[in-house]
Protein backbone atom coordinates (compact mmCIF):
# COMPACT_ATOMS: atom_id res chain seq x y z
CA UNK A 1 0.00 0.00 0.00
CA UNK A 2 1.04 3.65 -0.54
CA UNK A 3 2.40 6.09 1.71
CA UNK A 4 0.06 8.74 2.56
CA UNK A 5 1.96 10.89 4.71
CA UNK A 6 5.58 10.82 4.86
CA UNK A 7 7.65 12.75 6.75
CA UNK A 8 11.35 13.59 6.34
CA UNK A 9 13.88 14.81 8.45
CA UNK A 10 11.54 17.17 10.05
CA UNK A 11 13.19 20.10 12.53
CA UNK A 12 10.53 22.02 14.52
CA UNK A 13 11.71 25.26 16.92
CA UNK A 14 9.65 27.26 18.57
CA UNK A 15 11.86 30.19 18.79
CA UNK A 16 15.20 28.92 20.18
CA UNK A 17 13.59 25.58 21.93
CA UNK A 18 13.89 22.15 19.41
CA UNK A 19 10.75 20.66 19.23
CA UNK A 20 11.22 18.18 16.41
CA UNK A 21 14.89 16.77 15.83
CA UNK A 22 15.06 14.79 12.26
CA UNK A 23 11.36 13.17 12.86
CA UNK A 24 11.15 10.77 10.49
CA UNK A 25 7.37 8.76 10.15
CA UNK A 26 5.52 7.29 7.03
CA UNK A 27 2.16 6.50 7.33
CA UNK A 28 0.67 3.78 4.98
CA UNK A 29 -3.15 3.92 3.78
CA UNK A 30 -5.45 2.43 6.74
CA UNK A 31 -2.65 2.16 9.30
CA UNK A 32 -3.54 3.21 12.63
CA UNK A 33 -0.64 4.74 14.51
CA UNK A 34 -0.27 5.60 17.97
CA UNK A 35 1.93 8.41 19.38
CA UNK A 36 2.68 7.78 23.05
CA UNK A 37 5.49 9.97 25.60
CA UNK A 38 5.55 12.31 28.05
CA UNK A 39 3.70 16.15 27.96
CA UNK A 40 6.57 18.72 26.18
CA UNK A 41 7.92 15.37 23.84
CA UNK A 42 6.39 16.51 20.38
CA UNK A 43 3.63 14.68 19.76
CA UNK A 44 0.91 17.57 19.14
CA UNK A 45 3.73 19.14 17.20
CA UNK A 46 3.64 16.19 14.46
CA UNK A 47 -0.33 16.49 14.12
CA UNK A 48 0.16 20.33 13.38
CA UNK A 49 2.46 19.85 11.00
CA UNK A 50 1.06 17.55 8.87
CA UNK A 51 -1.72 19.87 8.26
CA UNK A 52 0.35 23.23 8.35
CA UNK A 53 -0.90 24.30 11.04
CA UNK A 54 2.80 24.38 12.43
CA UNK A 55 5.15 26.00 9.49
CA UNK A 56 8.68 23.44 9.65
CA UNK A 57 12.05 24.83 9.57
CA UNK A 58 13.55 21.70 7.76
CA UNK A 59 13.11 18.85 6.56
CA UNK A 60 10.32 17.85 4.11
CA UNK A 61 6.33 16.36 4.34
CA UNK A 62 4.98 14.63 1.70
CA UNK A 63 0.97 13.91 1.58
CA UNK A 64 -0.32 11.60 -1.14
CA UNK A 65 3.00 12.14 -3.11
CA UNK A 66 2.96 15.50 -3.32
CA UNK A 67 5.46 17.76 -1.12
CA UNK A 68 4.70 19.91 0.69
CA UNK A 69 5.82 23.35 -0.49
CA UNK A 70 4.84 27.15 0.00
CA UNK A 71 3.00 27.23 -3.09
CA UNK A 72 0.85 23.89 -1.85
CA UNK A 73 -2.84 25.38 -1.50
CA UNK A 74 -3.48 25.03 2.16
CA UNK A 75 -7.04 24.87 1.49
CA UNK A 76 -7.19 21.51 -0.43
CA UNK A 77 -4.81 20.03 1.88
CA UNK A 78 -6.82 20.35 4.80
CA UNK A 79 -9.11 19.32 3.12
CA UNK A 80 -8.19 16.07 3.00
CA UNK A 81 -6.85 15.84 6.98
CA UNK A 82 -9.68 15.57 9.55
CA UNK A 83 -8.44 17.00 12.99
CA UNK A 84 -10.03 16.37 16.14
CA UNK A 85 -8.43 18.81 19.38
CA UNK A 86 -8.28 18.26 22.76
CA UNK A 87 -10.26 21.36 23.66
CA UNK A 88 -13.22 20.16 20.80
CA UNK A 89 -12.73 24.00 19.47
CA UNK A 90 -16.53 23.45 18.12
CA UNK A 91 -17.92 26.84 17.26
CA UNK A 92 -19.88 28.31 19.86
CA UNK A 93 -21.91 30.17 17.92
CA UNK A 94 -23.26 27.63 15.75
CA UNK A 95 -25.72 24.69 16.54
CA UNK A 96 -24.68 21.25 16.33
CA UNK A 97 -25.74 20.83 12.84
CA UNK A 98 -24.26 24.17 11.53
CA UNK A 99 -20.76 23.02 13.29
CA UNK A 100 -20.69 20.04 10.79
CA UNK A 101 -22.29 21.58 7.95
CA UNK A 102 -19.93 25.14 8.23
CA UNK A 103 -17.39 23.67 6.40
CA UNK A 104 -19.05 21.35 3.59
CA UNK A 105 -21.10 24.45 2.52
CA UNK A 106 -18.58 27.07 2.44
CA UNK A 107 -15.30 25.58 1.65
CA UNK A 108 -16.46 22.37 -1.16
CA UNK A 109 -19.53 24.38 -1.63
CA UNK A 110 -22.13 21.70 -1.10
CA UNK A 111 -25.36 22.07 -1.18
CA UNK A 112 -26.87 23.11 2.13
CA UNK A 113 -29.61 20.65 1.88
CA UNK A 114 -26.78 17.87 0.78
CA UNK A 115 -25.22 18.75 3.35
CA UNK A 116 -27.45 18.51 6.27
CA UNK A 117 -28.67 14.91 4.98
CA UNK A 118 -24.40 13.87 5.25
CA UNK A 119 -24.31 15.57 8.61
CA UNK A 120 -27.34 14.18 10.45
CA UNK A 121 -26.18 10.28 8.95
CA UNK A 122 -22.70 11.07 10.60
CA UNK A 123 -24.57 12.45 13.91
CA UNK A 124 -26.53 9.43 13.85
CA UNK A 125 -22.99 7.47 13.62
CA UNK A 126 -21.74 9.25 16.83
CA UNK A 127 -25.05 8.86 18.39
CA UNK A 128 -26.34 12.36 18.55
CA UNK A 129 -29.12 13.11 16.13
CA UNK A 130 -30.59 14.28 18.78
CA UNK A 131 -28.53 16.83 19.87
CA UNK A 132 -28.41 18.83 16.31
CA UNK A 133 -30.33 21.84 17.20
CA UNK A 134 -28.33 21.93 20.86
CA UNK A 135 -25.76 24.91 21.24
CA UNK A 136 -21.88 23.18 22.56
CA UNK A 137 -22.09 24.75 25.35
CA UNK A 138 -25.18 22.30 26.18
CA UNK A 139 -23.38 19.46 25.34
CA UNK A 140 -21.16 17.50 27.51
CA UNK A 141 -17.89 17.28 27.03
CA UNK A 142 -17.80 13.83 25.48
CA UNK A 143 -20.95 15.00 23.22
CA UNK A 144 -18.54 17.84 21.67
CA UNK A 145 -15.98 15.64 21.35
CA UNK A 146 -17.97 13.03 19.01
CA UNK A 147 -19.62 16.66 17.64
CA UNK A 148 -16.01 17.77 16.16
CA UNK A 149 -14.87 13.95 15.20
CA UNK A 150 -18.66 14.12 13.01
CA UNK A 151 -17.48 17.60 12.04
CA UNK A 152 -14.01 16.42 10.49
CA UNK A 153 -15.54 13.20 9.11
CA UNK A 154 -18.16 16.06 7.64
CA UNK A 155 -15.42 16.57 5.18
CA UNK A 156 -14.65 13.09 4.11
CA UNK A 157 -11.20 13.13 4.73
CA UNK A 158 -8.55 10.88 4.07
CA UNK A 159 -6.93 10.60 7.26
CA UNK A 160 -7.57 11.76 10.51
CA UNK A 161 -5.39 13.33 13.12
CA UNK A 162 -6.52 12.93 17.08
CA UNK A 163 -4.47 15.28 19.65
CA UNK A 164 -5.14 13.89 22.43
CA UNK A 165 -9.19 14.13 21.93
CA UNK A 166 -9.90 12.38 25.09
CA UNK A 167 -7.76 14.23 27.81
CA UNK A 168 -10.15 16.95 28.31
CA UNK A 169 -12.95 14.66 29.66
CA UNK A 170 -14.19 13.31 32.70
CA UNK A 171 -13.05 9.93 32.82
CA UNK A 172 -16.96 8.51 32.82
CA UNK A 173 -17.19 10.25 29.54
CA UNK A 174 -13.88 8.29 27.88
CA UNK A 175 -15.39 5.56 26.65
CA UNK A 176 -18.29 6.99 24.28
CA UNK A 177 -15.02 8.91 22.52
CA UNK A 178 -13.13 6.24 22.10
CA UNK A 179 -16.21 3.63 20.93
CA UNK A 180 -16.99 5.87 17.86
CA UNK A 181 -12.84 6.28 17.19
CA UNK A 182 -12.92 2.70 17.58
CA UNK A 183 -15.59 2.57 14.97
CA UNK A 184 -13.83 4.57 12.81
CA UNK A 185 -10.47 2.72 12.85
CA UNK A 186 -12.66 -0.57 11.75
CA UNK A 187 -14.05 1.34 8.92
CA UNK A 188 -10.78 1.50 7.47
CA UNK A 189 -9.71 5.48 8.30
CA UNK A 190 -5.92 5.93 8.56
CA UNK A 191 -5.42 7.65 11.86
CA UNK A 192 -2.79 9.09 13.60
CA UNK A 193 -3.87 9.37 17.70
CA UNK A 194 -1.68 11.44 20.12
CA UNK A 195 -3.10 9.79 23.42
CA UNK A 196 -2.48 8.76 26.85
CA UNK A 197 -5.04 5.69 26.95
CA UNK A 198 -2.46 2.91 26.94
CA UNK A 199 -5.57 0.24 26.32
CA UNK A 200 -7.01 1.89 23.55
CA UNK A 201 -3.89 2.00 21.81
CA UNK A 202 -3.25 -1.68 22.42
CA UNK A 203 -5.99 -2.29 20.63
CA UNK A 204 -6.68 -0.68 17.56
CA UNK A 205 -3.01 0.25 17.18
CA UNK A 206 -0.86 -1.02 14.38
CA UNK A 207 2.07 0.89 15.08
CA UNK A 208 2.67 2.70 18.55
CA UNK A 209 5.56 5.29 18.64
CA UNK A 210 7.30 6.34 21.63
CA UNK A 211 7.98 10.12 21.62
CA UNK A 212 10.62 11.78 24.01
CA UNK A 213 12.32 15.04 23.58
CA UNK A 214 11.38 15.45 19.86
CA UNK A 215 12.48 12.19 18.37
CA UNK A 216 11.21 8.87 18.39
CA UNK A 217 12.73 6.77 21.14
CA UNK A 218 11.26 2.99 20.31
CA UNK A 219 8.49 2.50 18.22
CA UNK A 220 6.60 -1.23 17.11
CA UNK A 221 3.83 -3.09 17.68
CA UNK A 222 1.68 -2.58 20.40
CA UNK A 223 2.97 -6.08 21.81
CA UNK A 224 6.55 -4.82 21.26
CA UNK A 225 6.14 -1.23 22.93
CA UNK A 226 3.58 -2.11 25.83
CA UNK A 227 5.51 -5.76 26.95
CA UNK A 228 9.11 -5.59 26.06
CA UNK A 229 10.05 -1.98 25.71
CA UNK A 230 13.82 -1.94 24.78
CA UNK A 231 14.58 1.64 25.70
CA UNK A 232 14.71 2.65 29.41
CA UNK A 233 12.72 5.83 28.91
CA UNK A 234 9.66 3.79 27.46
CA UNK A 235 9.89 1.76 30.18
CA UNK A 236 10.37 4.45 33.13
CA UNK A 237 7.20 6.55 31.05
CA UNK A 238 5.04 2.97 30.76
CA UNK A 239 5.38 2.24 34.40
CA UNK A 240 4.59 5.80 35.07
CA UNK A 241 1.43 5.86 33.08
CA UNK A 242 -0.13 2.42 34.08
CA UNK A 243 0.62 2.59 37.52
CA UNK B 1 -33.82 82.37 42.38
CA UNK B 2 -35.40 82.98 38.98
CA UNK B 3 -35.80 80.72 36.63
CA UNK B 4 -38.09 80.87 33.66
CA UNK B 5 -38.21 78.01 31.24
CA UNK B 6 -41.10 79.33 29.63
CA UNK B 7 -38.64 81.28 26.82
CA UNK B 8 -36.46 78.56 26.29
CA UNK B 9 -39.11 76.06 25.80
CA UNK B 10 -41.11 77.96 23.61
CA UNK B 11 -37.31 77.60 21.35
CA UNK B 12 -37.41 73.83 21.48
CA UNK B 13 -38.07 73.44 17.52
CA UNK B 14 -35.04 75.14 17.30
CA UNK B 15 -33.19 73.05 19.86
CA UNK B 16 -34.63 69.91 18.09
CA UNK B 17 -32.71 71.46 15.18
CA UNK B 18 -29.31 71.28 16.73
CA UNK B 19 -30.23 67.96 17.75
CA UNK B 20 -31.02 66.87 14.30
CA UNK B 21 -27.32 68.13 13.24
CA UNK B 22 -25.82 66.78 16.43
CA UNK B 23 -27.29 63.20 15.36
CA UNK B 24 -25.97 63.91 11.77
CA UNK B 25 -22.16 64.56 13.34
CA UNK B 26 -22.54 61.45 15.51
CA UNK B 27 -24.25 59.66 12.97
CA UNK B 28 -21.23 59.75 10.09
CA UNK B 29 -18.62 59.78 12.60
CA UNK B 30 -19.71 56.56 13.91
CA UNK B 31 -20.23 55.16 9.97
CA UNK B 32 -16.55 56.27 9.33
CA UNK B 33 -15.12 55.62 12.67
CA UNK B 34 -16.41 51.96 12.02
CA UNK B 35 -14.75 51.51 9.06
CA UNK B 36 -11.46 53.29 10.33
CA UNK B 37 -11.80 50.87 13.08
CA UNK B 38 -12.27 47.67 10.74
CA UNK B 39 -9.40 48.46 8.96
CA UNK B 40 -7.22 49.71 11.80
CA UNK B 41 -7.57 46.60 13.86
CA UNK B 42 -7.35 44.04 10.68
CA UNK B 43 -4.18 45.91 10.11
CA UNK B 44 -3.32 46.20 13.74
CA UNK B 45 -3.26 42.23 14.13
CA UNK B 46 -2.27 41.89 10.48
CA UNK B 47 1.27 39.82 10.04
CA UNK B 48 2.45 42.71 7.75
CA UNK B 49 4.88 44.89 10.01
CA UNK B 50 4.31 48.14 8.05
CA UNK B 51 0.30 47.53 7.82
CA UNK B 52 0.46 46.94 11.82
CA UNK B 53 2.91 49.74 12.16
CA UNK B 54 0.46 52.18 10.76
CA UNK B 55 -2.44 51.58 12.94
CA UNK B 56 -0.13 51.28 15.87
CA UNK B 57 0.88 54.85 15.10
CA UNK B 58 -2.80 55.92 14.26
CA UNK B 59 -3.60 54.55 17.54
CA UNK B 60 -1.09 55.92 19.29
CA UNK B 61 -1.23 59.78 18.21
CA UNK B 62 -5.10 60.05 18.72
CA UNK B 63 -5.23 58.34 22.28
CA UNK B 64 -2.51 60.52 22.75
CA UNK B 65 -3.66 63.57 22.37
CA UNK B 66 -7.23 65.85 23.09
CA UNK B 67 -10.23 65.95 20.49
CA UNK B 68 -10.63 69.19 20.24
CA UNK B 69 -6.81 69.78 19.34
CA UNK B 70 -7.27 67.24 16.54
CA UNK B 71 -9.95 68.90 15.65
CA UNK B 72 -8.41 72.43 15.38
CA UNK B 73 -5.51 71.01 13.11
CA UNK B 74 -7.90 69.58 10.64
CA UNK B 75 -9.89 73.38 10.67
CA UNK B 76 -8.00 75.88 11.58
CA UNK B 77 -4.10 74.58 10.68
CA UNK B 78 -4.98 72.37 7.63
CA UNK B 79 -5.84 75.34 5.35
CA UNK B 80 -2.22 76.99 6.12
CA UNK B 81 -1.25 73.78 3.74
CA UNK B 82 -3.62 74.74 1.11
CA UNK B 83 -6.12 71.63 2.34
CA UNK B 84 -9.52 73.37 3.11
CA UNK B 85 -12.69 71.89 4.04
CA UNK B 86 -16.04 73.00 5.42
CA UNK B 87 -16.67 73.34 9.07
CA UNK B 88 -19.49 69.73 9.00
CA UNK B 89 -16.65 67.96 7.03
CA UNK B 90 -13.95 69.16 9.59
CA UNK B 91 -16.39 67.80 12.16
CA UNK B 92 -17.17 64.82 11.03
CA UNK B 93 -14.09 63.64 10.05
CA UNK B 94 -12.11 64.80 13.14
CA UNK B 95 -14.74 62.87 15.05
CA UNK B 96 -14.15 59.38 12.86
CA UNK B 97 -10.65 59.54 13.07
CA UNK B 98 -11.11 59.85 16.75
CA UNK B 99 -13.86 57.59 17.18
CA UNK B 100 -11.90 54.72 15.00
CA UNK B 101 -8.46 54.69 17.23
CA UNK B 102 -10.68 53.60 20.21
CA UNK B 103 -12.68 51.14 17.85
CA UNK B 104 -9.45 50.02 16.50
CA UNK B 105 -8.39 49.47 20.24
CA UNK B 106 -12.04 47.39 20.70
CA UNK B 107 -12.13 45.44 17.79
CA UNK B 108 -8.31 44.02 18.10
CA UNK B 109 -9.07 42.93 21.48
CA UNK B 110 -12.54 41.47 20.55
CA UNK B 111 -10.78 39.52 18.33
CA UNK B 112 -7.53 38.88 20.62
CA UNK B 113 -9.94 37.59 22.98
CA UNK B 114 -11.53 34.56 20.77
CA UNK B 115 -9.71 31.59 21.74
CA UNK B 116 -6.45 30.35 18.52
CA UNK B 117 -8.41 27.34 18.47
CA UNK B 118 -11.22 28.64 16.91
CA UNK B 119 -8.85 29.84 13.76
CA UNK B 120 -7.36 26.72 13.82
CA UNK B 121 -10.62 24.40 14.12
CA UNK B 122 -11.25 26.26 11.10
CA UNK B 123 -8.37 26.76 9.10
CA UNK B 124 -8.19 22.53 9.44
CA UNK B 125 -11.61 22.15 7.90
CA UNK B 126 -10.09 23.90 4.93
CA UNK B 127 -11.26 27.45 5.65
CA UNK B 128 -9.07 30.42 3.98
CA UNK B 129 -8.06 32.42 7.16
CA UNK B 130 -10.56 35.25 5.27
CA UNK B 131 -13.22 32.58 5.60
CA UNK B 132 -12.07 31.69 9.31
CA UNK B 133 -12.21 35.55 10.09
CA UNK B 134 -15.97 35.93 8.45
CA UNK B 135 -17.57 33.20 9.65
CA UNK B 136 -15.81 31.99 12.43
CA UNK B 137 -13.58 34.59 14.77
CA UNK B 138 -16.21 37.89 13.38
CA UNK B 139 -19.09 36.80 14.76
CA UNK B 140 -17.95 35.84 18.52
CA UNK B 141 -16.07 39.24 18.49
CA UNK B 142 -18.64 40.78 17.83
CA UNK B 143 -20.52 39.48 20.71
CA UNK B 144 -17.44 40.50 22.45
CA UNK B 145 -17.24 44.07 21.32
CA UNK B 146 -20.59 45.19 22.23
CA UNK B 147 -20.80 46.63 25.49
CA UNK B 148 -17.36 48.63 24.67
CA UNK B 149 -18.43 49.65 21.07
CA UNK B 150 -21.40 50.82 23.09
CA UNK B 151 -19.65 52.71 25.12
CA UNK B 152 -17.36 54.50 22.87
CA UNK B 153 -20.65 55.01 20.52
CA UNK B 154 -21.93 57.10 23.57
CA UNK B 155 -18.70 58.96 24.06
CA UNK B 156 -19.00 60.20 19.80
CA UNK B 157 -22.33 61.68 20.23
CA UNK B 158 -21.30 63.27 23.82
CA UNK B 159 -17.80 64.28 21.97
CA UNK B 160 -19.31 65.81 19.12
CA UNK B 161 -20.70 68.95 21.10
CA UNK B 162 -16.97 70.07 20.35
CA UNK B 163 -17.89 70.21 16.81
CA UNK B 164 -19.75 73.55 18.24
CA UNK B 165 -16.02 75.05 18.46
CA UNK B 166 -14.97 74.78 14.45
CA UNK B 167 -18.80 76.83 14.11
CA UNK B 168 -20.84 73.62 13.15
CA UNK B 169 -24.37 74.56 14.68
CA UNK B 170 -25.43 71.61 16.51
CA UNK B 171 -26.69 71.21 19.76
CA UNK B 172 -24.39 72.64 21.84
CA UNK B 173 -23.72 75.51 20.12
CA UNK B 174 -27.55 76.65 19.19
CA UNK B 175 -28.33 76.65 22.88
CA UNK B 176 -25.49 78.89 23.11
CA UNK B 177 -26.70 81.12 20.22
CA UNK B 178 -29.85 81.32 22.31
CA UNK B 179 -28.20 82.55 25.43
CA UNK B 180 -27.46 85.46 23.81
CA UNK B 181 -31.22 86.49 23.00
CA UNK B 182 -32.49 85.25 26.14
CA UNK B 183 -29.86 85.26 28.30
CA UNK B 184 -30.96 81.96 30.26
CA UNK B 185 -27.83 80.17 30.72
CA UNK B 186 -29.65 78.04 33.14
CA UNK B 187 -32.22 77.38 31.62
CA UNK B 188 -30.31 76.55 28.21
CA UNK B 189 -27.89 74.49 29.04
CA UNK B 190 -30.16 72.25 31.09
CA UNK B 191 -32.52 71.84 28.56
CA UNK B 192 -29.08 71.30 25.98
CA UNK B 193 -28.44 68.58 28.74
CA UNK B 194 -31.82 66.79 29.21
CA UNK B 195 -31.78 66.34 25.22
CA UNK B 196 -28.53 64.67 25.40
CA UNK B 197 -29.32 62.37 27.71
CA UNK B 198 -32.42 61.46 25.89
CA UNK B 199 -30.10 60.90 22.49
CA UNK B 200 -27.98 58.73 24.42
CA UNK B 201 -30.88 57.02 26.35
CA UNK B 202 -32.47 55.88 23.50
CA UNK B 203 -29.73 54.64 22.06
CA UNK B 204 -28.49 52.93 25.55
CA UNK B 205 -31.96 51.08 25.50
CA UNK B 206 -31.54 49.71 21.43
CA UNK B 207 -27.68 49.10 22.45
CA UNK B 208 -29.32 46.90 25.58
CA UNK B 209 -32.15 44.90 23.30
CA UNK B 210 -29.95 43.59 20.71
CA UNK B 211 -26.99 42.74 23.41
CA UNK B 212 -30.03 40.75 25.28
CA UNK B 213 -31.32 38.90 21.28
CA UNK B 214 -27.33 38.25 20.73
CA UNK B 215 -27.07 36.53 24.49
CA UNK B 216 -29.24 34.27 23.65
CA UNK B 217 -27.99 33.03 20.56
Amino acid sequence: MNNIVEMQHICKKFGEVTVLKDFNLNLREGEKVVIIGPSGSGKSTVLRCINCLEPIQGGKIIFEGQELTQKTDLSALRRKIGMVFQHFNLFPHKTVLENIIEAPVIVKKTLKAEAKKLAMVLLERVGLADKCDSYPKELSGGQKQRVAIARALAMNPQIMLFDEPTSALDPELVGEVLSVMKRLAEDGMTMILVTHEMAFAKEVADRVLFMDQGVIVEEGTPKDIFENPRHKRTQVFLQRILH
Amino acid sequence: MNLDYSVVLSKLPIFLDGCLVTLEISFFALLLGMIFGIGGALCRISSNRFLSGIAFLYVWIIRGTPIMVQLFILYFGLPQLGIKMSSMTAGILGLAINTGAYVTEIIRSGIQAIEKGQTEAALSLGMKPYQAMVRIVGPQAVKVCMPPLVNQFIMTLKNSSIASLVTITELLRTGEQLIYTTFRSFEVYTVVAVLYLIMNSVFMIVAGKLEKRMERQ
